[in-house]
């Protein structure tokens, strides 16, 4: 099996509040292959971007590393210094697409001097040289009419198109990782399918290892390989996209895809009918989701369970007997 | 630009300006008793006065009067200081280059000063630097500008006899009047800037832009302060009626040769084609910075630049 491009163990994370310490991130484990897309799905508020965040160490000020290690290709990013993730992982290493699209673009530049800003650190040439690169980045994400957008500011655009703009930003910087987190959420169904597809084709051509974060059963079909399912900070299944429609294991898969049957997609809808998250300040002890649970045990409240590999590239967190 | 936006605050200039003009105007009628006779002082005679009235259009309706008045400030004609016996376009024109050297200086320095204050207070939130910041400014702001102006005047004239108490010799004495006039404006641009970075660096597009990795120093001083420089435009255009009338005083503590001490001795002199003049430009001044403020806050601002 080939070393994974990012390898986050037991991350515990906190943040402070006036009501106490949130436990945001707790014994969280996730591996990336090189080269897939994996997908990390789970209700609003389960951890998804922080999660992302984190790996670019893009830390709100109440943050508190509680432990763990976050490898990228073998080095620790939890030891580095922000200069040092500035300078030799952002961007040229690992990228992040953010939940919002609408406001993730500098509004007072032209979208040409925010691709060519880009471009000049990452690519550097002359002008005429970057002028084609941004020409061919607009064309490569399929946004028509290139020369004309770069002219434009951000608040000319649809939703679609600086979502698409981001992405073509992100590659621009040419990084071996790109964080996507919920990027079609902000846009119609018709212009995700379109989004999807552009960032699927992307993907094989540049070879780039994509986390995609989504609140969304039906995006995980469409585009992951291989997908982790969170629950309050903790991954609790790590399936192969196909596995985990076809025989999930986790009681609280098992939920979410039995559920996704009807049109409706989206995890947060889904869950609702069978309680919510906990609360992350004094969060239930052992599995976080025992209140939940119809396979409760005595021990889940004592302990968290760890994830245990149940088959190849299958692996669960449950105290549950027949695992499978 | 959109041509309608333009008319609409061009339109709205102007009427502005004849608001001003006649309140201007109405200065001399509003002070009670009879303007011939509060100028010309109680010992003028019933002859003079007469004489007085005839020249100056006086014993006509007041808008025929207006209309004399503003038809030659047109043609730049404020007619004559009483006291002087000068034409008042020539007083003022000698007069408003020492007055624009000094409130353009303090302006220079309030932005220089309180847009460095406020970035790093931002930058270094929470840090001694933030403190000092927001102390320094609520002292300035707390303190009369006549009193702040008397202070330095004791301390680094009289006492410390760094700088001249006073007068118009060369560039030693602009510095305490400039200091004393800017330091207090300064306090009114570091705390807003402070606010409106603190707010712009928690932006989704200053995380976006750090997550391509763009160097901290680029971060702040194009995304996040570009962003933060529109309202403080607006900022800058606001004060000015304040660093304005700050100067008046300024003037008279520091007997700076400008504006606004004329403004003062002819008030007192009962000069009213000076002191009508004087509130005209001054006026004038603090409408035009409106404008500009509104035509420059859509320049730096996409967002408000329409299609045309
Ligand atoms: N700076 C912060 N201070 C306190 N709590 C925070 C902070 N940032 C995130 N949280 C909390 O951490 C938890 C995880 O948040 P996160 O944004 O990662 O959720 P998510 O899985 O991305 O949800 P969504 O699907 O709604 O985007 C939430 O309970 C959230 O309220
Ligand atoms: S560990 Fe226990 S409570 Fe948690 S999911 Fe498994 S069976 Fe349910
Ligand atoms: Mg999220």
């Amino acid at each position: 099996m080939m070393s994974p491009i990012l390898d986050i163990n037991d991350l515990y994370l906190s943040f402070s509040t006036e009501e106490g310490e949130l436990e945001a991130i707790n014994g969280l484990n996730l591996e990336v292959e090189q080269g897939k897309i994996h997908g990390l799905i789970g209700e609003t508020g389960c951890g998804k971007s922080v999660t992302g965040r984190t790996v670019l160490g893009l830390f709100d000020s109440n943050t508190m590393i509680k432990g763990g290690e976050i490898l990228y290709n073998g080095d620790d990013l939890l030891s580095k210094t922000q200069h040092e993730l500035q300078r030799d992982y952002r961007g040229n290493e690992i990228a992040m697409i953010f939940q919002d699209p609408g406001s993730s673009l500098n509004p007072v530049f032209k979208i040409e001097d925010q691709l060519d800003e880009v471009l000049r650190i990452y690519q550097p040439g002359k002008k005429a040289e970057r002028r084609k690169k941004m020409i061919a980045a607009l064309n490569a994400v399929k946004l028509p009419d290139p020369e004309r957008l770069l002219k434009k500011y951000p608040h000319q655009l649809s939703g679609g198109m600086k979502q698409r703009v981001m992405i073509a930003l992100n590659l621009a910087c040419q990084p071996s990782l790109l964080i996507a987190d919920e990027p079609t959420t902000a846009l119609d169904v018709s212009i995700q399918a379109q989004f999807i597809n552009v960032l699927k084709e992307l993907q094989k051509e540049i070879d780039i290892t994509i986390l995609y974060i989504t609140h969304d059963m039906a995006v995980v079909s469409e585009i992951c390989d291989q997908v982790s399912v969170m629950y309050a900070g903790r991954i609790v299944e790590d399936v192969s996209m196909e596995d985990l429609f076809n025989k999930p294991v986790h009681p609280y898969s098992k939920l979410l895809v039995s559920s996704v049957l009807g049109p409706e997609t989206n995890i947060d809808n889904l869950v609702e009918i069978s309680g919510s998250v906990p609360r992350l300040i004094n969060p239930p002890p052992g599995c976080r989701f025992h209140p939940r649970c119809e396979h409760m045990k005595p021990e889940c409240k004592e302990e968290p369970p760890v994830l245990k590999e149940v088959a190849p590239g299958h692996q669960v967190a449950c105290f549950k007997e027949d695992l499978s | 630009m959109n041509k309608k936006f333009l008319l609409n605050r061009f339109g709205r200039t102007l009427l502005t300006l004849v608001g001003v003009s006649i309140i201007a105007f109405m200065i001399l009628h509003l002070a009670p008793g009879d303007p011939a006779r509060i100028m010309l002082g109680q010992f003028a005679t019933e002859e003079n006065i007469e004489i007085f009235r005839e020249q100056h259009h006086l014993n006509e309706p007041l808008p025929v009067q207006y209309g004399a008045w503003i038809t030659g400030v047109m043609q730049g004609n404020f007619g004559y200081s009483i006291r002087y016996n000068r034409p008042v376009h020539e007083l003022i024109w000698t007069r408003m280059w020492p007055t624009l050297t000094l409130t353009v200086s303090a302006l220079v320095l309030a932005v220089i000063l309180g847009f460095t204050l406020g970035i790093l207070a931002a930058i270094k939130r929470n840090s001694w630097l933030d403190y000092i910041t927001t102390i320094q400014a609520m002292f300035w702001i707390s303190i009369p500008a006549f009193w702040l102006g008397i202070l330095f005047l004791y301390f680094f004239g009289l006492r410390l006899r760094w700088f001249p108490i006073g007068g118009m010799a060369g560039l030693a004495s602009l510095v305490l009047p400039v200091f004393a006039l800017g330091l207090r404006e300064e306090a009114w641009f570091a705390r807003p800037m402070r606010s409106e970075m603190l707010e712009v660096l928690n932006q989704a597009y200053i995380r976006s832009a750090r997550a391509r990795g763009i160097k901290e120093r680029v971060i702040i001083t194009k995304h996040a302060l570009r962003n933060a420089l529109i309202p403080l435009v607006t900022m800058i255009a606001l004060r000015l009626p304040w660093i304005i009338g700050g100067s008046v005083v300024i003037e008279v503590v520091f007997a700076w040769g400008g504006m606004g001490s004329l403004l003062v001795n002819s008030v007192l002199a009962r000069d009213f084609p000076v002191v009508q003049a004087i509130l005209l430009l001054i006026s004038f001044a603090v409408v035009m910075a409106n404008l500009f403020a509104d035509l420059l806050y859509s320049v730096i601002d996409p967002r408000i630049r329409l299609e045309d």
